[in-house]
């Protein structure tokens, strides 16, 4: 390893991505915008309670609650459709009442009433629940009727841990910018490959050794520098931030990995560029789906961007820790191994 | 021009099973200029990149100044210098940037290269984007990148191609001048004249093997033949054009006669080209 040779080719590599308005613009506008709009999303939680009820036989009372204000009530023809619409994220709860929860009354018995939960459906949902069942059968009778609840949580349970809209984008944001550095590794790759300057370089006691690495220190710098700003903006350090610096640079190995890649299996800037798209946008379904519960299953796990999300998530989020955070991080490190090998291997062969 | 600054030993390479060098044996002594010559396909890309450290033979070794090309690249590599054919600068930084990372690669510490663009004519345009440069600067500054490590041996390939007359004859003495500093000049080209100008040696490769090695002087001896054209005047009032073989015994009576009995109008001699004599000892053109 000549470090000389390596700072060199940095300078260069930096003074050209500096130049090329392109991708220097597309960085620029990219983090302004990820940040402004981390900012613009609601901070808050939605306190309105939306409940999906089913009852085979629904009392004519219940009827009412599709008007209580507060309440977005929506009734629903089967049990399963109910669950399945909770477990999309549509309902924060459901209502699940026995067929024949009049009779019981009627003979003095207490009916069971269940209740399912969408995992980030905060607790006040349980009592509120429990209220207005009270409440509406009141109504109906005329007098208090007792009645027990089961309830079951559909999804992971983050019952009491519920998450704003904007810190449940935060994996998805950052691993956007980090994803950007693909693109740009990629380009400044193939671009030294399509015009011949990697050929020209290589006459120079230059070894392709220190010009992967310098393309990789150069790389991974750009992508953990932009996350590092990205998540100390947003909050993203607060809880173990060495966990959080460590998943960052695990990730930008692997962003800076599949651009070597992309570099390899591609024949100039132009297929850099569309495949890469095609790439990025694979590899944000992850982020995609921590904002939309339900939205993606374990196919996602196939996406090795799902670690990442995933961990960012977990850590910045749900308060993960470094033994929670280890699998995802150890799966991120071997998939950035493979990806820089083959790229390397593949890039050797090809062209150098 | 005793000591040998490229030695050649069965060097050979193929792609698949086309076999692109066939056990070529050549050596350049140190101050030389020799040319390859030979036409696309011949393998004289594939040999330059062998002797550069950009391919690996698949037999046989060459010796840069005495290093062997494979088991010591880095140090050869810190000796030499190569003109690419194609122009492969950073178009996007200036040419005083483009000759400083260079410099750095091969750590060079004083360099100037200022003086060096001001050897190729770029004088004043130093900090000059060079995509904003003519295909003739960018060639220009090409071969200065060449030279920046003051190389033993340099590397050019057609270095002259498609450029007008002036881009062409600045390169050209700065291949003379460098030749004149000491410097192995392995020169490959498609043009017989800069060739035959420029070069103490020719070598010509077809189909992977050097079929001809010599000076032009002596190749021209060995395989050409010398005319004289001369022109007459006939009886009707037009020119009339006549061959003499310059070397038969019979020639000076031949022109003695002619010169009594019919009106001489001009008299040529006439040597053959290194294109010729291509075409004669390998049946091709040189540019096909």
């Amino acid at each position: 390893m000549n470090t000389r040779n390596i700072r060199a080719l940095m300078r260069k590599d930096i003074a050209l991505f500096i130049n090329n308005r392109f991708y220097m613009l597309l960085t620029v506008i990219g983090l302004v915008c990820y940040i402004g709009l981390y900012f613009v999303l609601p901070s808050n939680v939605d306190e309105n309670l939306s409940l999906a009820m089913y009852a085979p036989e629904m009392p004519p009372v219940f009827n009412q609650l599709t008007s209580q204000p507060g309440t977005a009530v929506q009734i629903f023809s089967s049990e399963t459709g109910l669950k399945q619409s909770i477990l999309d994220g549509n309902y924060q709860a459901g209502v699940v009442l026995p067929s024949d929860i009049m009779e019981i009354w009627n003979h003095g018995g207490i009916p069971v009433i269940t209740v399912y939960y969408n995992s980030g459906a905060p607790p006040e949902v349980t009592t509120a629940i429990v209220a207005l069942v009270k409440e509406l059968s009141y109504a109906q009778t005329g007098q208090v009727l007792q009645f027990d609840t089961t309830g079951e949580v559909l999804g992971n349970d983050l019952l009491g841990a519920q998450i704003p809209l904007r810190d449940r984008m935060r994996p998805l944001l950052v691993v956007f910018i980090l994803l950007m550095e693909t693109l740009s590794v990629a380009s400044l790759i193939a671009v030294e490959i399509e015009q011949g300057t990697a050929r020209a370089i290589l006459t120079t006691p230059l070894k392709v050794s220190d010009l992967f690495l310098a393309k990789g220190i150069l790389g991974v710098g750009l992508a953990f520098g932009q996350g590092i700003l990205f998540m100390a903006l947003v909050g993203g350090f607060n809880h173990l931030p060495l966990l959080m610096l460590t998943t960052l640079l695990i990730g930008s190995f692997m962003v800076v990995g599949i651009g070597f890649f992309l570099a390899s299996v591609t024949r100039d800037v132009m297929s850099v560029t569309g495949w890469g798209t095609l790439v990025l946008v694979l590899l944000a379904i992850p982020g995609i789906g921590m904002i939309i519960p339900g939205l993606i299953s374990g196919w996602a796990k196939l996406i090795p961007s799902y670690y990442l999300t995933d961990a960012v998530s977990r850590i910045a989020n749900y308060g993960a820790g470094w033994r929670d955070a280890i699998t995802n991080l150890g799966i991120l490190t071997g998939f950035s191994i493979i990806m820089f090998w083959a790229g390397m291997v593949i890039l050797r062969r090809r062209y150098l | 021009m005793n000591e040998k600054s490229i030695v050649v030993e069965n060097l050979t390479y193929k792609y698949g099973t086309l076999l692109a060098v066939d056990h070529i044996v050549f050596s350049v002594g140190r101050g030389e200029i020799l040319g390859f010559l030979g036409p696309n396909g011949a393998g004289k890309t594939t040999t330059v990149k062998m002797l550069t450290g950009q391919l690996r033979p698949l037999a046989g070794r060459a010796l840069l100044l005495g290093h062997d090309v494979v088991k010591e690249t880095a140090i050869v590599k810190s000796q030499i210098g190569v003109c690419f054919e194609q122009t492969n600068l950073y178009e996007q930084m200036s040419a005083l940037e483009n000759l400083n990372l260079f410099a750095q690669l091969f750590g060079v510490n004083k360099f100037d290269g200022v003086d060096l663009l001001k050897r190729v004519g770029l004088t004043g345009r130093e900090k000059d984007k060079v995509a904003n440069y003519s295909k003739g600067m960018k060639q220009r500054l090409m071969v200065a990148r060449s030279l920046v490590n003051t190389p033993q041996i340099i590397f050019m390939d057609e270095p002259t191609a498609g450029l007008d007359p002036v881009s062409s004859e600045a390169i050209d003495n700065l291949i003379l001048e460098e030749r004149q500093r000491g410097a192995t000049i392995f020169l490959t080209t498609h043009d017989m004249w800069e060739a035959d100008k420029l070069c103490d040696r020719v070598a010509f490769m077809n189909q992977g093997k050097i079929v001809a090695l010599d000076t032009p002087r002596n190749l021209k001896q060995r395989y050409g033949k010398r005319n004289l054209i001369v022109e007459l005047m006939g009886k009707d009032g037009r020119l009339e054009k006549q061959e003499i073989g310059m070397d038969l015994p019979s020639t000076p009576g031949v022109v003695g006669a002619l010169f009594q009995e019919k009106k001489v109008v001009t008299v040529h001699s006439e040597e053959a080209t290194l294109e010729d004599i291509f075409i004669q000892v390998t049946g091709r053109r040189l540019v096909e």
